[in-house]
């Protein structure tokens, strides 16, 4: 049974040796020279001071996302993104087969990326280009490098990009699982990434601090603030007790203005309560706001307008940073050219309402309050089954459906909650499955959406889901009938 | 239309017996699974039978799936820009298992980049795909397609049956790359 307890460090070095055996660029890893390698970065090319300094003067800063098959190229794109786009951090986003570990065809799709003179690939395959091929890139830019990805069983990839020197990594146990894989036990995932958070603790003992950043938005489709909110703290939690100290927690825009503002206020306010309830004191939380996840219009006119929404929303929100999308979503990977639109829409928004002080309304604080509730009862359940483990009662909860992300590919994930948006656009419950969630507040879910069928005229029915998801890529947020 | 089974005007259906089976899953490492639960509810309520093999799913296993259920088409969908190269050799693979006459759709976010459509479709259909769809097609153009090309090419078999659309919108095949 998984326990949230300190990896021990005998335990770790074990399975240090298998992974590392799982590709030969493992190889060349060493602890000890990474160290030394990351002692000689300067301050301002490492990701934790970047968003402790965001928090202390209260900035909002921009990072996209980006990645391309081979090293010189990845490297263009990158510097690109630091000049015409002026990006405060860089990503350098891996590839959907090294996420799967799936090193052979990444290696296939190198050599076809070599031969069709661009990428075939839709990120940096970082484990096959090794130590060597990542430094590269971590000596050519000026701004501080995350590696972003969707990786089950990122422990190799961590080693890699770690030594070398990459200063902040992206995922966890269940953000990474559940919405990324198909059959990876839950308990699975969260025995990996207890090894790559105790990895950054091993950083953070020798002086290193390496910023960690669970996935906020999960499937980005309609997923209630409280579910990711829940599995934000729950991952925040087990990468503390590995020793993460710089740790930033994430949500994807919902879409209404009120409840992606409540769902950042709630989440920071409870992070912090579930953070010190576990004896922890010594962490610098930040969070971060994903502009909208979901299916994005084609025209490229209004996928700005999103693009701009997603901004305004995250500088309201208080958030230390924001991940930027490009005009191009709608087809997939942009241009270099197109993501650097992106952020410079997102530099705009933000640029006009930064020193603007957002009014708290009464149907903030009811939010905020009503989010918080949720996320107790999730939380509550999860200790209680767990007999006052977090990770072992993370496993139970998803066998029971106690957590449910909606809409991921996982097997080990009930699927069975139904939300969909209240008359105002914001993601209310319909179903909740399994959730523990307590009648009263399920009442109000469900009187909220009746507010909603009145409205369209017609009953509550799965066609309004399908319509909710479409709906921002068709022009609107809510998905009306027509 | 006609209407001899499939959906009755009331929407519900009748037996499953003269049902086309169709597989349907999204290849090789992609994940994305919201477009893909989506089309299974469109096409189940097109009054097809729908075999979901749901994400990340080898030529290999679409292939397999096609014999098992004795499907009339392979519904293939690829949202996170790798559809190029996980596709190649899927026409050969059937031909060479003995699925001589089986009809390859594929839809979706087929290629890293933003690349004019047509462009994309002659790739897939230089590969062997019958159809190729764009991520914004109307769901419905899909089904009356689909519903066209099995009776031309499985004329000779028994006569086919047909279904009364009436379900879904026009929708996307399903979102894009997260993280």
């Amino acid at each position: 049974m998984i326990k949230n307890q300190k990896l021990d460090l005998k335990e770790f070095d074990d399975i240090r040796k298998e992974v590392l055996q799982t590709w030969p660029t493992g190889q060349k890893v060493s602890l000890e020279e990474a160290f030394r390698f990351h002692r000689t970065i300067p301050e301002e090319r490492r990701f934790a001071r970047a968003m402790q300094k965001a928090r202390e003067k209260g900035r909002t800063l921009l990072q996209p996302r980006a990645g391309v098959a081979l090293i010189d190229d990845h490297i263009k794109l990158l510097r690109y993104l630091e000049t015409e786009g002026q990006a405060d951090l860089l990503p350098t986003t891996i590839d959907a087969y090294t996420r799967q570990n799936r090193y052979e065809e990444a290696e296939k799709g190198i050599e076809k990326s070599r031969q069709a003179g661009t990428s075939l690939l839709n990120g940096f395959p970082a484990v096959n280009h090794g130590l060597e091929g990542c430094r590269r890139v971590v000596e050519s830019l000026s701004k501080p490098l995350q590696v972003r990805h969707g990786t089950p069983d990122a422990r190799l990839l961590a080693e890699i990009t770690l030594a070398a020197g990459f200063t902040s990594f992206e995922g966890g146990g269940i953000s990474y699982n559940i919405p990324y894989a198909k059959r990876v036990p839950v308990e699975k995932s969260l025995r990996d990434w207890q090894y790559v958070d105790r990895l950054v603790g091993l950083y953070e003992e020798n002086g290193i601090r390496i910023n960690r950043e669970p996935f906020g938005p999960l499937t980005g489709t309609l997923v209630p603030p409280c579910i990711s909110i829940a599995v934000g703290i729950i991952e925040g939690l087990l990468a503390i007790r590995q020793g993460v100290r710089s740790i930033t927690l994430g949500y994807g825009q919902g879409g209404n203005i009120i409840q992606d503002v409540a769902a950042i206020t709630a989440l920071r306010q409870l992070a912090e309560e579930y953070f010190r309830q576990e004896g922890f004191d010594d962490f610098e939380l930040t969070t971060v706001f994903h502009q909208w996840m979901g299916g994005f219009p084609e025209d490229e006119a209004k996928a700005f307008s999103v693009i701009a929404l997603g901004a305004i929303v995250a500088r309201f929100s208080g958030a230390e940073k924001v991940i930027v999308k490009s005009p191009h979503e709608a087809m997939g990977i942009p241009t270099k050219e197109a993501n650097a639109q992106g952020l410079r829409a997102t530099r705009q928004a933000i640029n006009m309402v930064e020193d603007q002080v957002i009014f708290k309304p009464e149907a903030l604080e009811t939010e905020v309050n009503l989010i918080k509730a949720e996320v107790r009862s999730l939380l509550n359940k999860v200790y209680e089954i767990g007999q006052g483990d977090v990770a072992t009662g993370t496993v139970a909860a998803f066998e029971a459906g106690f957590l449910d992300v909606p809409f991921a590919p996982s097997i080990y994930n009930h699927g069975k909650i139904i939300p969909m948006r209240d008359n105002e656009g914001f993601i209310r419950i319909f179903n909740k499955g399994h959730l523990p969630l307590p009648e009263d507040i399920m009442a109000y879910h469900r009187q909220r959406l009746q507010d909603r069928a009145r409205a369209e005229g017609r009953a509550i029915t799965f066609e309004m889901v399908t319509d909710d998801i479409y709906a921002i890529s068709k022009g609107k947020l809510v998905g009306r009938p027509k | 239309m006609k209407n001899e089974t499939g959906n009755k005007p009331d929407g519900s259906s009748t037996t499953t017996m003269e049902k086309q089976t169709i597989v349907l899953g999204v290849i090789g490492a992609d994940c994305h699974s919201v477009g893909n639960k989506i089309l299974e509810l469109f096409f189940t309520s097109e009054g097809f039978k729908v075999v979901n093999l749901g994400v990340m799913v080898s030529q290999q296993e679409f292939i397999n799936a096609a014999i098992e259920t004795n499907a009339k088409a392979i519904l293939v969908s690829s949202l996170y820009g790798h559809g190029e190269i996980d596709c190649q050799g899927f026409r050969d693979l059937c031909t060479e298992k003995g699925l001589d006459r089986i009809l390859l759709y594929v839809g979706g976010n087929l290629v890293v980049g933003k690349t004019p459509f047509e462009v994309v479709e002659k790739k897939f259909k230089d590969m062997g795909f019958d159809r190729v769809f764009s991520p914004d097609v109307d769901l419905k153009k899909v089904a009356e397609l689909l519903r066209q090309d099995i009776r031309e090419k499985f004329r000779a078999d028994s006569k086919n049956s047909e279904a009364d659309p009436e379900a879904a919108e026009s929708v996307n095949f399903g979102t894009r790359q997260r993280n």
